[in-house]
């Protein structure tokens, strides 16, 4: 079927979504058109391109696209394809350019942003109406691009939000995280995970908030752990962040989540790595950023314990243990996600490991937990496949939530309020309302 | 515990030794059994096959030297093996329903020597075709096994897998290769 506005507006209920939104391969194709084609979207972070020439590449929805450091030393985010006759110019993956990109099919040349510089034998074109000067013959960059403290977002609309705007009030999470270095920058170090999820890309945004899942979804993995634990006669840190989502529903009640405009928001912390008091690793931490900010201000970043944060169409920054969830839409139920953890420069070496290993634990492919998730998405996948049903049910604590400043929260930490959110901002882009 | 040990995972330092034919038999039988445990999924015989300091590591770049500073698709202790073991048997583990079956073919065991500590080190070659739900997946790479001398055998100190495609975007790796 062809979707009309009216037929859009009516897959989103104020307390539930039409399954379709998940299965429908048309619907898919609107969402790289309106939200991926419009919104801020995370290209990458410049710390993978530190030198002039080094190019990243990723996918802005369903574009391959290149980020680059130019001559200018600014990260350029590029369509990957060459104006002559579209072949990629560079093959998926990172490299150094040199001073220019050069096709390896025509030999065409273009500078490092994209300009056009050169094509061979320039007398074949004479008279022709190939000109160097028209964008019809340089690579074409994304509309626009900004970088918030090393964080490039790319958009392919010309018009719209300020970058600073359109994060709003999860600002904050790319903030603390930038904070917790006693330098206040960040960097990309250790390798980046990729994971395949054979599901649809809205499920993994809406799990992310998803307190009620926690206890029933990872139970084999966190009555192991304590099993576990047990038998070793101690519950290090290792199996504790494993533990965590075993903890009983009265805990999770009790958090808050923020939900903001644009399909963003965060939620408190579920565990800490350990208190400046007794862990050591946070102690030589503290004592970094104490250094660099005096005790008040270090205690108040070391207090911002949130856990996942979600900046919607771009993924999902953890600030406590530095990581950076990069959930890329592949086909209406596949979905790439990039794991990339980040060094605070500055910050004792052992904070980067403890980030290892959360992220050899909690985000590898091989990870005890994320089976879990997976299956879980899978099923959703498949079960909204039958005929069992039109509607994906949202009604926990609908119509309780609490106006913010540019958002909502919501009275209780069980609440689908982050995902009421998420389908509200959907429905927006889908709209063209935003 | 993962981070901060003292562990040795080089291999290219190594002495050269020549052993009996019987001997390099013995250590083949004892790669073959080590697999075929795994695909008979015996969790208990396995892990008895692990020194008490032994590690697991499927490195996510390839030559990378080193589970220190960057990350690993897997860099298990002997506690989170048997976390795993504990995991993959649960009743309420909705990954392991269907459970994975695995199949092996492990093949070119060659003996490269011996490393600082005495241990042997040997390189082997595997094919693994495993099957949940609706996906036949192959993955294939080299083994290197560090074997410390135990009774009449061995046990393992460092089991390495080095997957082809180890960079390569994965699904949830939930059994051990």
């Amino acid at each position: 079927m062809s979707y009309s506005n009216e037929s859009i507006a009516g897959l989103v209920r104020p307390d539930s979504v039409h399954k379709s939104v998940y299965t429908d391969p048309e619907i898919f194709q609107l969402e790289m058109d309106r939200i991926y084609g419009h919104a801020w979207i995370y290209a990458g972070h410049e710390s993978q391109v530190p030198k002039v020439g080094d190019y990243h590449t990723t996918r802005i929805g369903d574009q391959d696209v290149i980020m680059v450091r130019g001559t200018d030393n600014k990260v350029h985010v590029l369509y990957n394809r060459c104006p002559h006759k579209g072949a990629m110019l560079v093959a998926r993956g990172d490299g150094n350019a040199g001073k220019f990109f050069r096709c390896p099919y025509h030999a065409w040349t273009f500078k490092l942003d994209g300009s056009h510089l050169a094509a061979p034998i320039r007398r074949g074109f004479e008279g022709t109406r190939f000109d160097p000067a028209s964008p019809e013959f340089s690579m074409r960059a994304l509309a626009r691009v900004e970088n918030y403290r090393g964080f490039v977002f790319a958009s392919q609309a010309a018009e719209g939000p300020s970058l600073s705007d359109f994060l709003g009030g999860v600002r904050s999470s790319i903030d603390n995280l930038c904070d917790r270095s006693p330098e206040g920058e960040v960097e990309v170090a250790g390798g980046v995970f990729k994971v395949m999820q054979p599901s649809n890309w809205k499920v993994f945004y809406e799990n992310l908030h998803d307190t009620m899942h926690a206890n029933v979804t990872h139970e084999s993995s966190y009555t192991s752990a304590r099993e576990q634990a047990e038998a070793y006669g101690s519950m290090p840190l290792e199996l504790h962040i494993m533990d965590g989502n075993g903890e009983p529903y009265d805990f999770w009640e009790k958090l808050s989540l923020m939900a903001f405009d644009y399909g963003h928001g965060y939620m408190e912390g579920i565990f800490n790595p350990g208190a400046i008091e007794t862990d050591p690793i946070t102690r030589s931490h503290f004592e970094s950023l104490e250094a660099a900010y005096g005790r008040e201000r270090a205690l108040a970043i070391l207090g911002e314990n949130r856990h996942n944060t979600i900046i919607y169409g771009s993924g999902s920054p953890h600030t406590v243990f530095q990581q950076f969830r990069v959930i890329r839409p592949i086909s209406v139920d596949r979905t790439m996600v990039e794991i990339q953890t980040f060094r605070l420069k500055g910050a004792p070496e052992a904070i980067f490991k403890r980030g290892l290993m959360y992220a050899n634990l909690i985000n590898s492919p091989s990870s005890n937990v994320m089976p879990d998730d997976i299956e879980l998405y899978g099923r959703c996948q498949q079960g909204n496949q039958t005929r069992g049903g039109d509607w994906v049910s949202q009604h926990r604590y609908a119509g309780t939530d609490k106006p913010i400043e540019g958002g909502m929260t919501s009275i209780n930490g069980t609440s689908e309020l982050p995902m009421r959110n998420q389908f509200q901002a959907w429905k927006q882009y889908m709209l063209g309302e935003i | 515990m993962l981070f901060d040990i003292d562990f040795d995972v080089s291999t290219d330092e190594k002495k050269d030794i020549t052993v009996p034919l019987e001997t390099h038999h013995r250590v083949q039988q004892f790669i073959y059994n080590e697999a075929r445990l795994l695909d008979e999924r015996q969790w208990q015989r396995w892990l008895d096959l692990w020194t008490e300091d032994g590690m697991y590591w499927i490195p996510q770049q390839h030559g990378q030297a080193s589970p220190f500073d960057h990350i690993s698709l897997c860099w298990d202790n002997g506690m989170l093996r048997e976390l795993r073991m504990r995991t993959l048997e649960n009743p309420r583990n909705w990954a392991q329903q269907p459970i994975t079956h695995t199949s092996r073919v492990v093949g070119s065991v060659m003996i490269d020597g011996t490393d600082a500590d005495g241990c042997l080190i040997v390189r082997s070659a595997f094919h693994l075709t495993e099957w949940r739900k609706d996906a036949l997946r192959h993955m294939a790479g080299s083994y290197i096994h560090k074997l410390v001398a135990h009774d009449d055998s061995w046990r393992i100190r460092l089991k390495q897998v080095n997957l082809v495609n180890c960079d390569d975007v994965h699904g949830a790796i939930q059994v051990y290769l």
